[in-house]
C-alpha cells in the first residue's frame, strides 16, 4: 500500500486550494484538512520498550499500579470517543417552538393578548374572544412544536440504541494481575493483552506478539490483515508493525502492548473529532421547506400589512385593524402543515427501516430521492464480501461455478474424473475449517476459520462433493508446508483413501505459473498425459482469461508418491524438504472472486434508468474492479473503457495500460466508461477531474484510498450533483459527512462512520439504497401533493376576511373554525397522501434538479391558490349566502351591514323580511355560517384530496386503493359532523348544528373541482410539454 | 444521460450572472418576473376566462338558490323563535342634566322621529281591530294593519309634553318588541320594569299595565305588511329628587306570556336593561 492516509489528505487539500469555493468556506475547510494532514503524533514506536515504560511510569511485567491507573484516568478522562457536540435538548425544543411558522403564530397570539389588554383597559365588559384566541394560538404553537420535537427525538433515539450496544471489555495487567475491565477505564501506560477476535481497546505499542494479525481496514483501507510484532519497521506510525490502533480488530494470534493514547487522542479519535467538525450543508428538503416557509410568510405578512393599512384607511379603529391582522395571519399560515410533513417523513423513514435503510436524520429520507450520483464501495456493498470459486479449468476447458448467494445458478459437469482429482486436492491442501455449531446453516453462510481463498475452496468443495471433513479424515495428513511468499505454494502429504494402497499422496496448490513449472504431466479426462507445448499454451490462455476477469487464480497439482521411494512410515521433513516437489501432475486451475450480490445488477440497472450515475470507488485492483463493474452493470455491456480503446490503438492489452491513464486519451470521448487508478487521481487537476466526471457516465475508481473519496465527492458536487456515498471505514467518514447523504454500513461499518452518516444500510446491500431512492422520490412527490392539498384551503380561509373588511359583510369564517380546518379536518387526508402509490415508474425518470424542481413552485401555488382554492372559496361563500338568505338576510342587504351587525347595542337589526334580530340571535346565524363554511371546506376538500392524489394520471387510472385516504375522507367528515352537532360545541367553539340541506351547498363546487382537474390532467396528458398551458396548469 | 449532465451548466449561468433586478425584468430575454409578455398575456387570458366561468357558475347557483326562497316568509325562523326587546331612545345609558336642554335634546329628537310613523293622522288610515284577539288574515291577499295611535302613550306621546318628561326629570322610555313573522304570543304579554335597588321605583306604563295587545299579531312580513307598526309600551320613570345624580339600572321584561325572557347568553331576549342617570 503505497498511499498512506497522510498522502491522500495532502491531495485533498491541494484540490481544495484550487477550488473556486467561497473563501470563508475554504479557510475553514482548509484548516480541518491541515489538521488531518498532520502526522500522527505517535513517537513511541520508535522508542525502545524500556523507554516506553519509563515514559508511562509502567512496568513491562507488573503493569501500572492501581493507584497510578486511577490517577491517569482522572488526568486523561475515560478512554472513549467524545460524541460529536450535540445541540442541547432545550435548544432543539426552542427551535421547534420558534422556527417555521411559529414566529408568525406567536405574533398573532401576542397581538391577541394585546388586543384583549386594550379592550380590558378601555371597556367595562371586555369580550373574551381575543383572550381565548390568543390562548388557542399559543397552545397550537406549543403543541405542534412539542409534536415535531418528539418526532425528531424519536428518530434520533434509534441512533442512540445503535451506540453502546456492546460494552467493550479489555484485559489489562495491573500490579501483576490480569483483570478484565471496561475498555473506557483503560489509561495510557496500561499493559493490555489482546487475542484474536478482540477489538483493540486503545492505541498500543506492541511489546510482544505471537502470530498477531490486525485488521486495519477501517483505518487505512487495507483489506488484508497485517501482522504485528514488537519491532519498529517504519517511521510512519501508521505503517509500522509495532503499533495497534484503537477500534481496529485483532484477527488472530495474541499480543501484549502498552497503551500510548486513549480516547480522542487516538488516531481513530482524531479522525472522528475532525469529522464531526466538518460542516454538512442543509439537506435539500430542508432548503425546500425553508423556501416554502419564506414564501408563505411573505404572503401572510404582505397581506396582513396591506389590509392593516387598508383597514385603518377605511376608518376602522386600530383595535379592529389588529384583529383583522390576526385573522389574516391565522388564515394564511397552514398551521398543521409542518407537522404533516414531519409525519410523512417519519412514515417513510419507518417504511425504509423495514427495507433495511435506517435513516438517522428525517430529512435525509428525501435527500436520497434527489440523489443524482451514488459513489459506492465495492466490497460488501456491491459484492457479497465472500471469496467464492467462480471458475475452474480442467480437462482443457473452463467451467463456471455457481457464485450466486442462493445457489440458483447453473452448475457444471461434475462427473469428470479430473474434477474428482481437483476437488480432492482442493479439499486436502487446505487449512480452512468450518467453525463449530453451524450445521443447520446453509454452507455459504457458515463462518470459517482460515484465509479467504481457502475458505472459498472449502465451501466450493463442501457444496459439490459433500463433507470435506470426511475427505480429510479418510486422507490423513502426514506432512504440510504452509504457504509462504518465497515458495508461492502450499503442499501437504496425505495417506490415500484406499487402505491397501500404501502410497502417499502429495497435493500442492499455489500461483499457477509456479505450479506449472513443477509439473511434467497433466490430467485430462482422468488420464495422466505428458505436458506438451500445446497444453502449456492452453493453460496460458486459460490463466490469462481468468486473470482478465479479475479473479484470483490458483493452480493445483498432485502426485501419488512411488511406494518404493517413500514407503509407509516415511518421515517427511518439511523444513528440510526430503521428498520430491518436482515432476508433479497438473490437475487444474480454480479462480475465485468476491461475486456481486444477486440483487445488485438489477439495482444498478434501476439507478441507470432513474438517471442516477453509479460510481464505483474501491481500493481493489483495477482489473478486479472492472470485472465486478461489468458484472453488476456499472460498466454496461458493450461499453468500452478508455483503456480498452487505447489498447485497441496500441495493440497491447496489458494490465499496465489500465493503470497508466494517458491524458490525451481522455479526448476519446466516445468512451463512456473509464477506470481510474488512485495514483492517477492524485495527479489530476480539478479541471481534468471535472472533465472525467462530466464526460464519462460509467466511472470506476480503483486503488483509491478512502480519503480520495472526498475528492471524488467534491468533484461531483461541483458539477451540481447530489451525491450519496457509501462507506464503512473510519477514513470514509469525512467523505460521508461531506456527501449530501452519507450511507454507512450496518454490519461492517465502524461506529465513527455510522456517526458521520445520515443513513445506515442494515444489510450492507447496495440494492437497499435503490429502494431508499425510490421511497425518497415517492415522498417528494407525495409531499408535494400534501402541500398542494393543505395550501388549497388557505384561499377559502383568507377570502372571508378580505371580503369582511372590504365589503363589510358579516364575517363568513372565524379564526377558530380556520384552526379546526388546519389542525383538524385537513390533517389526516394530508397525511394519507404520504401513503399514495407512485403514479408512474418513478425510477424511470431523471433525478430532480434541485435548482429547478422545487417542492413548492409558482405553478403549484397558481393551481392551489388561483384555481382550486378559488372554487373552494366560492363553495364556502355559496353556503354562507344560502344560510343567511334562508334565515332572512338576502345577499342584497348584506353589503355594508357589518357595522350594525357587529354592534352589540343594536338589537333590532332588520332583515330582508322585516324581522328584527337581537345581537345574539344574528351572531348565532353568523356562527352557523362559520360552521357551514367550515363544512363546505370539508366537502370541497373531499374533491381536493382526490384531485391531489395524482399529478398527471386520472383518478380512474390511479384508482382509490389508498385505504388511509379513504379513511381520511370519512374521518374528516365525521370530525366535521362531530364539531357541528356535539352539544356544548356552541359554547366551546361557537359551532352550531347545521340543517342537513346545508351540507350539500358546496357539493356542486366539489364536483366542479373534480371535473375541472380531470380536464386539466387530460389536457396535460394530451399535450405533454404543452407550452403556455403548462405554465399555468401543470403543478409538476 | 448527457443532457442531464449539461443542464446544470446551462442553468448555472443564469442565476449566477443575473442580479435580482433581472428577476423582475430581464432585458435580454424580455422576461418580466420570469415570463415574456406573451406568456403573461396568455396566463391573464386563461385566468380571465376561468374566473369568468366561475363567476357564471356562482351566479347560477345563487340564482337557483334565490328561486327556492319565498318572497314573504324566510325559509327558517327557528333562529328568531322569540323576540328581543329594545328601547327608544336608542341608548342604553341615558344620562342627562334635566336643566340643560342640550344634553337631552338628542333623546327627545330621537323619540320624536321614531314616533312619526305612529302619528294619529297616519294611524287613522289603519284598521281598528278587536281588542284582545289575534288579527289573523292568512287568507287575505292584502294584509291590513291595526292602528296604534301615538296618543295611546298619553304623557309619553310627546304630544302634551314635547320633551317626554325629560325636563321634569321623569323621562319616558319606549319599549318595543322585535318584529317576528308569524309570532303569536300566548297569554297576555305585558312589560314589567324594575329598578335594581332596594326600594321600588315608581313607574307609569302606557298603554295601561304595559300590555301588548294581541291584535297586533301576527306580523306578515315587510312585503305583505308594509305599513305594519309594532305595538309600543312607554315607561315613565317617576324619579324623585333622591334619585338624581345616582345611576339607576332598570330592567324591563316581557311577562305574562310564553315569550322567553331569561336567556343566559342573550341579554336582550324578552328583556332589556338600561341605565338612567339624571343630573340636576
Amino acid at each position: 500500500m503505497g498511499y498512506g492516509r497522510s498522502d491522500s489528505y495532502r491531495v485533498a487539500t491541494s484540490q481544495d486550494k484550487d477550488g473556486k469555493s467561497s473563501p470563508s468556506k475554504k479557510n475553514k475547510k482548509g484548516k480541518d484538512m491541515d489538521e488531518l494532514k498532520k502526522e500522527v503524533p505517535i513517537t513511541e514506536h520508535k522508542m525502545s520498550i524500556e523507554e516506553c515504560c519509563r515514559k508511562f511510569n509502567t512496568d513491562i511485567v507488573q503493569g501500572l499500579t492501581n493507584a497510578k491507573a486511577a490517577e491517569f484516568l482522572i488526568r486523561d478522562g475515560p478512554n472513549c470517543l467524545t460524541p460529536p457536540p450535540t445541540t442541547p435538548e432545550w435548544i432543539k425544543f426552542c427551535r421547534q417552538l420558534f422556527g417555521g411558522f411559529s414566529i408568525l403564530l406567536w405574533t398573532g397570539a401576542i397581538l391577541c393578548f394585546l388586543a384583549y389588554a386594550i379592550q380590558a383597559a378601555t371597556e367595562d365588559e371586555p369580550a373574551g374572544d381575543n383572550l381565548y384566541l390568543g390562548i388557542v394560538l399559543s397552545v397550537v404553537v406549543v403543541v405542534t412544536g412539542c409534536f415535531s420535537y418528539f418526532q425528531e427525538a424519536k428518530s434520533s433515539k434509534i441512533m442512540e440504541s445503535f451506540k453502546n450496544m456492546v460494552p467493550q471489555q479489555a484485559l489489562v495487567i495491573r500490579e501483576g494481575e490480569k483483570m478484565t475491565i471496561n475498555a473506557e477505564e483503560v489509561v495510557a501506560g496500561d499493559l493490555v493483552e489482546v487475542k484474536g477476535g478482540d477489538r483493540i481497546p486503545a492505541d498500543l505499542r506492541v511489546v510482544s506478539a505471537h502470530g498477531c494479525k490486525v485488521d486495519n481496514s477501517s483505518l487505512t483501507g487495507e483489506s488484508e490483515p497485517q501482522s504485528r510484532s514488537p519491532d519498529c519497521t517504519h517511521d510512519n506510525p501508521l505503517e509500522t508493525r509495532n503499533v495497534a490502533f484503537f477500534s481496529t480488530n485483532c484477527v488472530e494470534g495474541t499480543a501484549r502492548g502498552i497503551v500510548v493514547c486513549t480516547g480522542d487522542r487516538t488516531v481513530m479519535g482524531r479522525i472522528a473529532t475532525l469529522t464531526s467538525g466538518l460542516e454538512s450543508g442543509k439537506t435539500p428538503i430542508a432548503k425546500e421547506i425553508e423556501h416554502f416557509i419564506h414564501l408563505i410568510t411573505g404572503v401572510a405578512v404582505f397581506l396582513g400589512i396591506t389590509f392593516f393599512i387598508l383597514a385603518v384607511c377605511l376608518g376602522y379603529t386600530w383595535l379592529e385593524a389588529v384583529i383583522f391582522l390576526i385573522g389574516i395571519i391565522v388564515a394564511n399560515v397552514p398551521e398543521g402543515l409542518l407537522a404533516t410533513v414531519t409525519v410523512c417523513l417519519t412514515l417513510t423513514a419507518k417504511r425504509m427501516a423495514k427495507k433495511n435503510c435506517l435513516v438517522k436524520n428525517l430529512e435525509a429520507v428525501e435527500t436520497l430521492g434527489s440523489t443524482s450520483t451514488i459513489c459506492s464501495d465495492k466490497t460488501g456493498t456491491l459484492t457479497q464480501n465472500r471469496m467464492t470459486v467462480a471458475h475452474m479449468w480442467f480437462d482443457n476447458q473452463i467451467h463456471e461455478a455457481d457464485t450466486t448467494e442462493d445457489q440458483s445458478g447453473a452448475s457444471f459437469d461434475k462427473t469428470s474424473a479430473s474434477w474428482a482429482a481437483l476437488a480432492r486436492v482442493a479439499a486436502l491442501c487446505n487449512r480452512a475449517v468450518f467453525k463449530a455449531g453451524q450445521d443447520q446453516l446453509p454452507i455459504l453462510k457458515r463462518d470459517t476459520a482460515g484465509d479467504a481463498s481457502e475458505s472459498a475452496l472449502l465451501k466450493c468443495i463442501e457444496l459439490s462433493c459433500g463433507s470435506v471433513k470426511q475427505i480429510r479424515e479418510k486422507n490423513k495428513k502426514v506432512a504440510e508446508i504452509p504457504f509462504n511468499s518465497t515458495n508461492k505454494y502450499q503442499l501437504s502429504v496425505h495417506e490415500t483413501e484406499d487402505p491397501n494402497d500404501n502410497r502417499y499422496l502429495l497435493v500442492m496448490k499455489g500461483a499457477p505459473e509456479r505450479i506449472l513449472d513443477r509439473c511434467t504431466t497433466i490430467i485430462i479426462q482422468g488420464k495422466e498425459q505428458p505436458m506438451d507445448e500445446e497444453m502449456k499454451e492452453s493453460f496460458q490462455n486459460a490463466y490469462m482469461e481468468l486473470g482478465g476477469l479479475g479473479e484470483r487464480v490458483l493452480g493445483f497439482c498432485h502426485l501419488l508418491m512411488p511406494e518404493d521411494q517413500y514407503p509407509k512410515g516415511f518421515a517427511f521433513d518439511c523444513d528440510d524438504v526430503n521428498f520430491t516437489t518436482e515432476s508433479l501432475c497438473f490437475v487444474g486451475l480454480m479462480s475465485m472472486i468476491d461475486p456481486p450480490r444477486a440483487a445488485v445488477p438489477d439495482a444498478v440497472g434501476k439507478c441507470r434508468s432513474a438517471g442516477i450515475k453509479v460510481i464505483m470507488v474501491t481500493g481493489d485492483h483495477p482489473i478486479t474492479a472492472k470485472a465486478i463493474a461489468k458484472g453488476v452493470g456499472i460498466i454496461s455491456e458493450g461499453n468500452e473503457t478508455v483503456e480498452d480503446i487505447a489498447s485497441h490503438h496500441t495493440g497491447s492489452r496489458s494490465a499496465n495500460s489500465l493503470c497508466s491513464l494517458m491524458f490525451p486519451l481522455l479526448s476519446l470521448s466516445d468512451a463512456k466508461a473509464c477506470v481510474i487508478h488512485g495514483t492517477d487521481l492524485k495527479e489530476l487537476s480539478q479541471d481534468q477531474m471535472d472533465d472525467i466526471l462530466r464526460n464519462h457516465t460509467e466511472i470506476v475508481f480503483a486503488r483509491t484510498s478512502p480519503q480520495q473519496k472526498l475528492i471524488i465527492v467534491e468533484g461531483c458536487q461541483r458539477l451540481g450533483a447530489i451525491v450519496a456515498v457509501t462507506g464503512d471505514g473510519v477514513n470514509d467518514s469525512p467523505a460521508l459527512k461531506k456527501a449530501d447523504i452519507g450511507v454507512a454500513m450496518g454490519i461492517s461499518g465502524s461506529d465513527v462512520s455510522k456517526q458521520a452518516a445520515d443513513m445506515i444500510l442494515l444489510d450492507d446491500n447496495f440494492a437497499s439504497i435503490v429502494t431508499g431512492v425510490e421511497e425518497g422520490r415517492l415522498i417528494f412527490d407525495n409531499l408535494k401533493k400534501s402541500i398542494a392539498y393543505t395550501l388549497t384551503s388557505n384561499i377559502p380561509e383568507i377570502t372571508p376576511f378580505l371580503l369582511f373588511i372590504i365589503v363589510n359583510i358579516p364575517l363568513p369564517l372565524g379564526t377558530i373554525t380556520i384552526l379546526c380546518i388546519d389542525l383538524g379536518t385537513d390533517m389526516v387526508p394530508a397525511i394519507s397522501l404520504a401513503y399514495e402509490a407512485a403514479e408512474s415508474d418513478i425510477m424511470k425518470r431523471q433525478p430532480r434538479n434541485p435548482t429547478r424542481d422545487k417542492l413548492v413552485n409558482e405553478r403549484l401555488i397558481s393551481i392551489a391558490y388561483g384555481q382550486i382554492g378559488m372554487i373552494q372559496a366560492l363553495g364556502g361563500f355559496f353556503s354562507y349566502f344560502v344560510i343567511l338568505a334562508e334565515n332572512g338576510f338576502l345577499p342584497s342587504i348584506l353589503v355594508g351591514i357589518r357595522l350594525n351587525w357587529d354592534d352589540r347595542a343594536c338589537n333590532d337589526l332588520e332583515d330582508s323580511y322585516g324581522q328584527q334580530w337581537t345581537y345574539e340571535q344574528r351572531k348565532i346565524v353568523e356562527f352557523t355560517c362559520h360552521t357551514a363554511f367550515f363544512v363546505s371546506i370539508v366537502v370541497v376538500q373531499w374533491a381536493d384530496v382526490i384531485v391531489c392524489k395524482t399529478r398527471r394520471n386520472s383518478v380512474f387510472q390511479q384508482g382509490m386503493k389508498n385505504k388511509i385516504l379513504i379513511f381520511g375522507l370519512f374521518e374528516e367528515t365525521a370530525l366535521a359532523a362531530f364539531l357541528s352537532y356535539t352539544p356544548g360545541m356552541d359554547v366551546a367553539l361557537r359551532m352550531f348544528p347545521l340543517k342537513p340541506s346545508w351540507w350539500f351547498c358546496a357539493v356542486p363546487y366539489s364536483v366542479l373541482i373534480f371535473v375541472y382537474d380531470e380536464i386539466r390532467k387530460l389536457l396535460i396528458r394530451r399535450n405533454p410539454g404543452g407550452k403556455w398551458l403548462s405554465l399555468s396548469l401543470y403543478n409538476i | 444521460m448527457s443532457t442531464k449532465e449539461e443542464t446544470p451548466v446551462a442553468d448555472g449561468d443564469k442565476p449566477q450572472t443575473s442580479s435580482w433586478k433581472d428577476s423582475i425584468y430581464n432585458p435580454r430575454t424580455g422576461e418580466f418576473i420570469g415570463r415574456t409578455a406573451k406568456s403573461w398575456a396568455l396566463i391573464l387570458l386563461f385566468y380571465l376566462v376561468f374566473y369568468g366561468f366561475l363567476a357564471g357558475m356562482f351566479t347560477l347557483t345563487m340564482w337557483v338558490m334565490l328561486q327556492t326562497l319565498d318572497d314573504n316568509i324566510p325559509t327558517y325562523r327557528d333562529r328568531v323563535a322569540s323576540p328581543g326587546l329594545v328601547i327608544r331612545p336608542r341608548s342604553l345609558d341615558i344620562v342627562f342634566n334635566r336643566t340643560d336642554t342640550k344634553q337631552y335634546v338628542q333623546y327627545v329628537q330621537h323619540l320624536e322621529n321614531f314616533l312619526q310613523q305612529y302619528n294619529d293622522t297616519v294611524q287613522e288610515r289603519n284598521e281598528l281591530c278587536m281588542v284582545g284577539e289575534y288579527y289573523e288574515q292568512d287568507d287575505q291577499e292584502e294584509k291590513k294593519v291595526c292602528q296604534f295611535k301615538r296618543s295611546l302613550l298619553r304623557q309619553c306621546s310627546g304630544l302634551s309634553d314635547t320633551t317626554f318628561g325629560y325636563t321634569e326629570g321623569k323621562p319616558c322610555v319606549l319599549v318595543k318588541m322585535n318584529r317576528i313573522i308569524g309570532l303569536k304570543p300566548r297569554g297576555d304579554p305585558y312589560i314589567n320594569c324594575t329598578a335594581k335597588r332596594e326600594s321600588p321605583l315608581q313607574m307609569q306604563y302606557f298603554p295601561s299595565e304595559g300590555r301588548f295587545d294581541k291584535m297586533y299579531f301576527p306580523y306578515y312580513g315587510k312585503n305583505l305588511h308594509s305599513t305594519y307598526v309594532q305595538p309600543l309600551v312607554a315607561v315613565k320613570l317617576l324619579l324623585t329628587k333622591e334619585d338624581y345624580n345616582n345611576e339607576l339600572t332598570v330592567e324591563c321584561k316581557i311577562e305574562g306570556s310564553d315569550l322567553r325572557n331569561s336567556d343566559d347568553r342573550d341579554k336582550f331576549l324578552g328583556r332589556v336593561t338600561f341605565r338612567v342617570k339624571v343630573v340636576e
